[in-house]
């Protein structure tokens, strides 16, 4: 008989516990991605029926050649969340000038005047400023969309023009 | 209607219908801009739907996380409207464009309870009919039936993978090619004057060691030859002059032999040089930026 009651504790316990609970799922591009929920790995992306209290927690995905993610969820009672995260890559960049002289500074943060450095940057579009004696002689948007190397010249050779 | 002057309001009301027992949905869109496929994507790809329009309906259009009980937050709407179009659950599609992005909220209810059951956000930059392709995605994933092109319409405008990522052309390539015929990786990576220049001095080392080595030969045989008439003669003067005629041909040998060696140092030496030139050379993603202004140029636009 106290066994029994036992069981019913339990049962009643893991009922009212799973009750109010949110089921989550997450996919990732690329897949097979470490999710942590509250900084706790809960698996390998594609994350299917995780249960979640309602709330607010902090989802974060990590690979290596990636760009990290970091989400905060406000979870609402009686709903299932579906969560789809677009990684975007890191490509090894090199950056190149013969010209003398410059100063380069990359998305308002990143400056150099090195004529050769080597940078980790995300894939898209990144907004290039170019100085030369404190004065800006140049501005514009370079798209990275592979690792590649960019050669900076103040002046285009009169075959392409 | 007038809550909402910046949108275009359009309502798409619609009843999908697999079979009798199936759930049955009322769809409702909601797109800040006109997406005049929408509809008919919908019709197309699930196939068992009925629609009609209803253009006043715009409770939900407001955020549901502002209120205290979101998920129970429109629960008598939602099942008088369940009732009204006789539908198991509502789904709600809200798309909204934020420079190059664009939002798809998905939210379904369920009309008997009246509460929000499943919610779904894709914030995701814009891409060809990418917002006609997430609300398909959306409701194939509601209605379990998702279509693997969607997903790779999905994908095809993401950044590759760093490692799926392969040149067409690459360094190794190059050094590869070089190994086996020197100035061969020099020309697939479009330097024909270096390739020139490997394939010259690679030839000219040996035609020195093939010289070399012929002349080393001769000088074997014309000393083995006058080895055997210098033994079969009692001749003083021939055998004075058979003397130094093979000692001529000893010097030559070993003279021609540490010339072929050497030839042949430099030739392999300069067979690995040509080819790690080539790997240094080798073809490389690259691009060329120019100063975009014209500094002589009064307003800098170039």
């Amino acid at each position: 008989m106290i066994q029994n009651y036992k069981w019913f504790l339990v049962t009643l316990l893991i009922s009212v516990n799973l009750h109010g609970q949110v089921k989550l799922t997450v996919n990732t591009i690329p897949k097979k991605v470490n999710v942590k929920l509250d900084g706790v790995i809960i698996g390998k992306s594609p994350i299917k029926n995780e249960r979640i209290r309602p709330g607010v927690h902090k989802i974060e995905i990590v690979k290596a050649g990636f760009a990290p993610l970091t989400y905060d969820l406000l979870v609402n009672p009686s709903q299932a969340v579906h969560l789809d995260f677009f990684l975007n890559p890191i490509y090894r960049i090199k950056f190149k000038t013969e010209e003398k002289g410059l100063v380069f500074e990359l998305n308002g943060e990143h400056q150099w005047d090195n004529q050769f450095i080597r940078l980790d940057l995300e894939a898209g579009d990144h907004f290039l400023r170019v100085f030369k004696l404190n004065e800006i002689i140049d501005e514009q948007t370079i798209h990275v969309d592979e690792p590649k190397k960019f050669i900076y010249y103040l002046q285009k050779p009169v075959s392409e023009e | 209607m007038n809550k909402l002057p910046k949108y275009f309001l359009f309502l798409l009301l619609g009843t999908l219908y697999s079979s009798n027992l199936d759930p049955t949905f009322l769809v409702l869109n909601h797109f800040d801009r006109s997406l005049p496929h929408a509809d008919s994507s919908l019709i197309e790809n699930f196939s068992n739907s009925i629609f009609e329009f209803d253009s006043t309906f715009h409770l939900l259009f407001e955020d549901i996380d502002d209120y205290e009980n979101p998920a129970a937050s429109y629960m008598n709407t939602i099942k008088e409207l369940g009732k009204k179009h006789k539908v198991n659950f509502i789904l709600f599609n809200q798309i909204k464009h934020v420079d190059d992005r664009f939002m798809l909220e998905g939210q379904l209810f369920n009309t008997r309870s009246g509460g929000l059951i499943y919610r779904r956000k894709i914030d995701l930059m814009n891409y060809l009919n990418g917002q006609i392709n997430e609300l398909n995605m959306w409701v194939g994933n509601v209605t379990g039936s998702i279509d693997d092109k969607w997903q790779k319409n999905r994908e095809s405008i993401l950044f590759r993978d760093p490692e799926d990522i392969k040149q067409e052309k690459t360094p190794l390539g190059a050094a590869m090619r070089s190994l086996v015929a020197p100035g061969w990786g020099q020309v697939y990576s479009g330097k024909k004057v270096s390739a020139r220049v490997w394939v010259g001095t690679e030839s000219a080392l040996s035609l020195a060691i093939l010289i070399s080595f012929l002349k080393y030969d001769e000088a074997v045989k014309s000393y083995l030859a006058n080895l055997t008439l210098y033994n079969d003669t009692d001749d003083e003067k021939e055998v004075a002059d058979y003397r130094a005629k093979a000692e001529s041909d000893w010097d030559d040998h070993v003279k021609f032999s540490q010339l072929a060696i050497a030839f042949a140092g430099a030739t392999g030496t300069g067979w690995v040089a040509n080819s790690i030139h080539a790997w240094i050379v080798g073809p490389r993603p690259y691009k060329n930026i120019y100063q975009k202004w014209d500094p002589k140029s009064p307003n800098k636009t170039g």
